[in-house]
């Protein structure tokens, strides 16, 4: 494809709606940050593409397009997804009333439980005869005068989307594509996603929920995909290159196909930031493993990226829903500028979960917040710049700020009003660097050799602090922090996951059989992408299975890069030494002599796309490189330092500077501790170095 | 903060301390949940992993709370056997013994490791675990009918699993010996060490950073401070006094005499007393239960309804008085069996909240349907050959409440514990599940309804021995403040067939192959005048089944 002028990135966040414009010869950005408008979110899209456009762009140039939202999420959240009716086998409804049986995210001392509102309530399900076996034998056939009984009632009470659950449909999907056939005929235009097409794994509730979850989605995501192609075509940009971004890092066309693929968009939100950082940064020489620590205002997300590759988890609980599609491993703690302290009936500081949100926000907001937020101790400290908050758009009161420390924290706690707001920094700090252990050991990752890569609007302000606790030497702050996830979406490759459960043992599994079912795969993710209007030639084709030890009832996803195709006696030994290898990594225990298990197949299907080449280019300050100010702050260990300040934009290119000192552009603020020192990579990222590294 | 132990560290710190402690068990609860190799372990998650004080406290509340009381008895029976000086840097103990330690059953398997940073005793790392066979007479070690502890599988008091880091494999051996599973028994128990073994690492780290005298005060403080905070909450109720009584189908053994429960509650002036002296004297079956067990089901009542966020310490155990008549089904003598433990556990505390209801009415519930029970199978030989027993236990409903109608088809306070998926159970054994689910009007009627309880089919592909251990069959959930009482449980051999059986809830019988077995759990109990039911609830009752038509 020729090389386009323009290529476009928009993110829309709960909060803002992001566009990055990359000028592709010159690696030149120009961003544009506007309120999100939650009621049409392709308002705010379309808005902020006619100010590019009414800025000297022209709309045939942008040559790439491509879309972060969280359309589905919202409408999951908010219980707004489209009536949907579930057909499942006859005698099984309990099923989807008991679903795992235990109360995943509830308290479990709360004896008042509810579980989240049925997708498919009982009103809404049909029991329909048919049964396959754990082999994939017809036990019996399915009554297909049922399915239309069936498709026909739930239409006249208005169902226009249409779950297929059945049992071992990952083992037989004859039953479920008859029954799609047969609905598709007695309704027409209906939407049908198929368990055996979303999810065919093994389990029937996690399969069960994640269909539910991409039928009552396919209508929203359909939508408005059709009304932000109608405002593109309306805006004359012609790119066929239209893509949205989805949970695995990955994106999909805009062409792509709804009924089994909404349902990978879910995650999309947090994905961007998570796949710009390991594309930017975690590709270099020496940047390949990254921890990003994405701080808002409510919450703080954190990831990993290994070896360049961000890591991902294949089950989620969103809105008390679980979705067992490949997403990036983003965990969420409740760290965010605006996480609420006070002080426990225990006598102890506490920050969050409560957030003060946009509205009212902390106190130094002067929307009426009267309780200290993480924002407000920042303030006390002396981090921020009451006067250069956002670019110096808003102004922030520091005298409320600190009232509400010292009300707060502070006297509660018998300490002086700086201490106390430097308690509460330290206290947020340790929940990320937590959060970060905890994470780190599940995954059986060590630390060293790790560079921690902040952003959001918060993050980099407590970003070294966070890694000094966990022993990381080293920080990369990109260039526009504020802006990073609508950057990474310009950063992404198109991928769709692929996978099929067929649990046997590992020994005596013909090697024909495994490569059998792997090129089934290989077939369907072909045929997709043909659809899509996507070569295969440039397709890279990945393997994985999921292994276990026999009894075991989880899964690790082992790789067969580098085995040899098609597969012979040799390749399975090395896979299974693959798993004993990587159990013990991230078990810390392996049983040599324990019998393995297959249980699912993966198929990862990966169209290259052009991408950012840098995370923007240093420029060379207009005027001399030298801080602007001297400002006393108070570091999150309590000791107060004067800093040079800096913006942004004045720092010298490729100077080590030593800290303390602080950074300030408009959409975040950067800390380098005493210790630390600071240097402006050409590449546009902003390098913090800890010497006292262990 | 002054801890009294000459370090001080201020409440900042504490704080920190006390979040990464319990992120810490959150970390050894994963990965031992991970890698766990019995199908109680990976599918029920059973077990629990903690970090305790040097005195063997429990600091924060763990993911999984029916353990946390028994931790300080088992430390405290380690430390009573061989002293805090006779421990050593890299002894493993292991212990099941309910009578010394206070495991809840013998299945259960707790590990408790010492943390040294040099010379000093700085806390323990513990785990507790289901284990899939310890021996006894029944495959699966928990049998309904025990009449002796020593039924129920072979018992260790707390001894040495590694010795100053050596690995005793007379211990190996002996579980070897008697277990029916010792490989997945084995596996489990390796992964309790390694869980263990994180938190004693991590633990050595903190030490690193501030000092072992820092973290031992700073232990201490967080022990401290949530006891106070749990002592702030209960003076926040008022005054006042609850009784009341429920009873079990039976001890197991005698079927026809249902084993008596009671409860007398006093607030008064911030302090809470449970005197449970008019129980029934213990059970010649395993409905016993050992004291820690008494208290997680007082603290489980008073944490949810009081407040389900207000966090547990060993400290909150100062401002409760709990008060049991030795010989009694609640304070047993050894070797009075406790593997059904369970159920007994749900009733108390079903009985607990209707005793608290006048207290605290704004958070009262109905009884729930209590524990769905537990199925044990193992399959003899035919064309298909499993290695592993059958293991799976049954939710049942939460009772209606001052709040709103109970939740349909769930474990209930103490247990959460996931179901079985159909397709794991029928990929793995010669057996196929034929109905799953909530059975129409099985939750009492009341203003606010009960929970529906489900039903469980299955057809028999080979012989098996089956274990069922059940209850609420013949002592249904009950209604409170009004409201009618639950459905009660079944266990039924070939339903609707010539040969139906109608089996006692808890039993133990040969099955063939071709034999279908159903299961119902108990439904939830309805709460308040069934006369104040809104006709919206009545009619989305009917329409979505939830009451039988007609």
């Amino acid at each position: 494809m020729a090389e386009p002028r323009y290529r476009l990135g928009v993110d829309v966040g709960g909060t803002h709606t992001d566009l990055v414009l990359n000028e592709v010869s010159t690696g030149r950005l120009r961003i544009e940050k506007l309120p999100s408008s939650p009621a049409n979110p392709s308002l705010a899209v379309l808005e902020g593409m006619g100010r590019l456009l009414s800025g000297g762009v022209a709309a045939d140039e942008i040559g790439f397009f491509a879309h972060g939202t969280t359309v589905t999420t919202n409408a999951l959240l908010e219980g707004k997804g489209a009536k949907v009716g579930l057909l499942i086998n006859a005698g099984y409804r309990g099923i989807c009333e008991v679903q795992t049986q235990a109360r995943d995210e509830g308290n479990p001392f709360d004896h008042l439980f509810r579980r989240a509102p049925h997708i498919a309530p009982p009103s809404l399900t049909r029991e329909i005869p048919g049964r396959i076996d754990y082999a994939g034998a017809e036990l019996e056939p399915l009554d297909a005068d049922a399915v239309r009984r069936a498709a026909a009632g739930l239409a006249a009470e208005g169902v226009a989307s249409f779950a297929v659950c059945f049992l071992f449909s990952f083992m037989n999907d004859a039953h479920e594509r008859a029954a799609a056939a047969l609905i598709r005929d007695a309704v027409p235009g209906a939407c049908v996603s198929l368990s055996s097409e979303v999810l065919p794994r093994i389990r029937e509730w996690p399969r069960f929920s994640t269909t539910l979850v991409n039928a009552a989605l396919v209508p929203v995501l359909a939508r408005y995909i059709a009304d932000l192609a109608a405002g593109l075509d309306d805006r004359a940009v012609t790119t066929r290159s239209r893509f949205l971004m989805q949970s695995n890092g990955g994106v999909m066309p805009l062409a792509a196909n709804c009924e089994s693929q909404t349902v990978h968009t879910l995650l999309s939100g947090p994905a961007g930031g998570v796949q710009g950082a390991a594309w930017l940064l975690g590709r270099r020489a020496g940047g390949r493993n990254i921890v990003t620590l994405d701080m808002g205002g409510t919450s703080c997300d954190i990831a990993f990226v290994q070896d360049g590759q961000p890591l991902e988890h294949a089950e989620t609980l969103i809105a008390g829903r679980i979705v067992g599609v490949p997403a990036l491993d983003v965990s969420t703690i409740s760290a965010g500028g605006g996480s609420l302290a006070r002080v426990s009936a225990a006598g102890l500081p506490v920050v969050g979960p409560d957030s003060a949100g946009a509205d009212p926000g902390p106190a130094c907001y002067g929307k009426g917040g009267a309780l200290p937020a993480v924002t407000d101790a920042d303030l006390v400290c002396g981090v921020l710049n009451p006067a250069y908050f956002l670019g110096g758009r808003m102004a922030l009161d520091a005298a409320a700020a600190r009232s509400a420390v010292q009300t707060h924290v502070a006297a509660p706690l018998g300490m002086a009003v700086e201490a106390a707001a430097a308690g509460i920094c330290r206290v947020v700090n340790a929940l990320m660097a937590d959060e970060i252990r905890v994470q780190s050991a599940r995954k059986g990752i060590d630390l060293a050799g790790f560079t921690l890569v902040p952003f959001g609007g918060a993050g980099p302000v407590h970003a070294a602090a966070v890694a000094r606790d966990l022993g990381i030497p080293r920080v990369l702050v990109p260039a526009s922090p504020g802006a990073f996830s609508a950057l990474g979406l310009l950063c992404a490759d198109v991928v769709h996951d692929y996978v099929r459960s067929e649990l046997r043992a590992l020994a005596g599994l013909p090697p024909a059989r495994m490569e059998e079912v792997f090129a089934a795969l290989e077939d369907r993710a072909r045929a997709e992408l043909a659809a899509e209007g996507l070569g295969a030639a440039e397709t890279a084709l990945l393997r994985e299975a999921d292994l276990r030890y026999a009894g075991q009832g989880y899964e690790l996803r082992v790789p067969l890069d580098g085995i040899p195709c098609p597969l012979s006696d040799d390749g399975l030994a090395a896979l299974e030494a693959r798993f004993h290898q990587r159990h013990a990594q991230v078990h810390g225990h392996a049983a040599g002599d324990a019998a393995v298990e297959v249980v699912s197949y993966r198929l990862r299907a990966v169209v290259p796309m052009p991408k950012l080449a840098d995370g923007g280019r240093a420029e060379a300050a207009a005027g001399a490189a030298a801080p602007y100010a001297k400002r006393r702050a108070v570091m999150a260990d309590g000791a107060a330092v004067e800093c040079d300040v800096w913006r942004r934009d004045a720092l010298p290119l490729d100077r080590s500077l030593p800290g303390p000192l602080i950074v300030e552009q408009p959409d975040a603020t950067t800390v380098a501790p005493p210790g630390w020192t600071a240097r402006l990579l050409e590449d546009g990222n902003l390098e913090l170095t800890d010497g006292a590294g262990r | 903060m002054d801890t009294g132990q000459g370090a001080t560290v201020d409440p900042i710190t504490v704080q920190i301390l006390r979040n990464r402690i319990g992120s810490l068990m959150d970390e050894m609860h994963h990965h031992f949940f991970r890698s766990g190799y019995s199908t109680i372990v990976r599918e029920s998650r059973d077990f629990s992993c903690v970090i305790l004080d040097a005195r063997g406290r429990l600091l924060v509340t763990p993911p999984m709370f029916f353990h946390a009381t028994a931790y300080r008895y088992l430390v405290a029976r380690v430390l009573e056997l061989y002293g805090a000086e006779g421990l050593a840097d890299g002894d493993v103990f292991i212990c099941n013994h309910p009578y010394e330690g206070q495991m809840p059953h013998v299945p259960d398997m707790g590990v408790v490791m010492p943390v040294f940073d040099g010379d000093a005793l700085v806390a323990f790392a513990g785990s507790i675990a289901h284990k899939a066979d310890i021996g006894g007479t029944v495959p699966g070690s928990t049998w309904g009918q025990a009449q002796e502890i020593f039924q129920e599988g072979i018992v260790f008091p707390p001894v040495r699993l590694y010795r100053a880091g050596t690995y005793c494999r007379d211990i190996e051996r002996t579980i070897r010996a008697n277990s029916r599973h010792a490989e997945t028994t084995l596996g489990d128990l390796r992964g309790q060490v390694a869980a263990c073994g994180i938190g004693r690492d991590r633990l050595r780290q903190i030490c690193g950073e501030y000092g072992a005298d820092r973290l031992k005060a700073a232990l201490t403080a967080m022990v401290e401070a949530a006891g106070a905070e749990f002592r702030a909450a209960l003076r926040r109720l008022p005054d006042g006094e609850g009784e009341a009584e429920a009873f079990l189908d039976s001890d197991g053994i005698d079927y026809t005499k249902p084993v008596r429960l009671h409860v007398q509650v006093t607030v008064r002036d911030g302090r809470v007393s449970f005197d449970f002296t008019g129980c029934a004297d213990q059970g010649r079956g395993p409905v016993n239960i050992r004291e820690a067990l008494v208290e997680v089901c007082c603290f489980q009542v008073l944490i949810g309804l009081i407040d389900p966020n207000l966090p547990y310490s060993d400290a909150a155990r100062d401002a409760v008085e709990i008060v049991l008549r030795e010989g009694s089904v609640v304070h047993p003598r050894a070797p009075a069996p406790c593997s059904s433990y369970m159920k007994t556990c749900m009733t108390v505390i079903d009985m607990l909240f209707e005793a608290m209801a006048p207290i605290v009415p704004g958070r009262a519930a109905a009884f729930s349907g209590g524990s769905g029970g537990g199925l044990t199978v193992d399959w003899h030989d035919g064309p298909r050959k499993v290695t592993n027993n059958q293991y799976e236990i049954y939710g049942s409903a939460y009772g209606g409440s001052a709040a709103g109608d109970g939740c349909s088809g769930t474990t209930v306070h103490l247990s959460n514990i996931y179901v079985t998926p159909i397709e794991i159970v029928e990929t793995e054994f010669p057996c196929r599940v034929t109905r799953f689910e909530l059975i129409p009007g099985s939750g009492g009627d009341g203003k606010h309804r009960g929970g529906l309880a489900m039903r469980r089919e299955y057809a028999l592909l080979q012989p098996a021995m089956v274990v069922f251990r059940g209850d609420r069959a013949t002592q249904p959930s009950r209604g409170v403040a009004g409201g009618g009482p639950g459905r009660p449980s079944r266990f039924v051999v070939n339903p609707g067939r010539p040969d139906e059986r109608e089996m006692p809830i808890t039993t133990r019988v040969e099955l063939d192959a071709g034999t279908t077995m159903l299961i119902e759990a108990a439904g939830g109990g309805g709460y308040g005048d069934p006369g104040e039911r809104t006709a919206a609830a009545r009619a989305a009752d009917l329409r979505e089944g939830y009451v039988a038509k007609g």
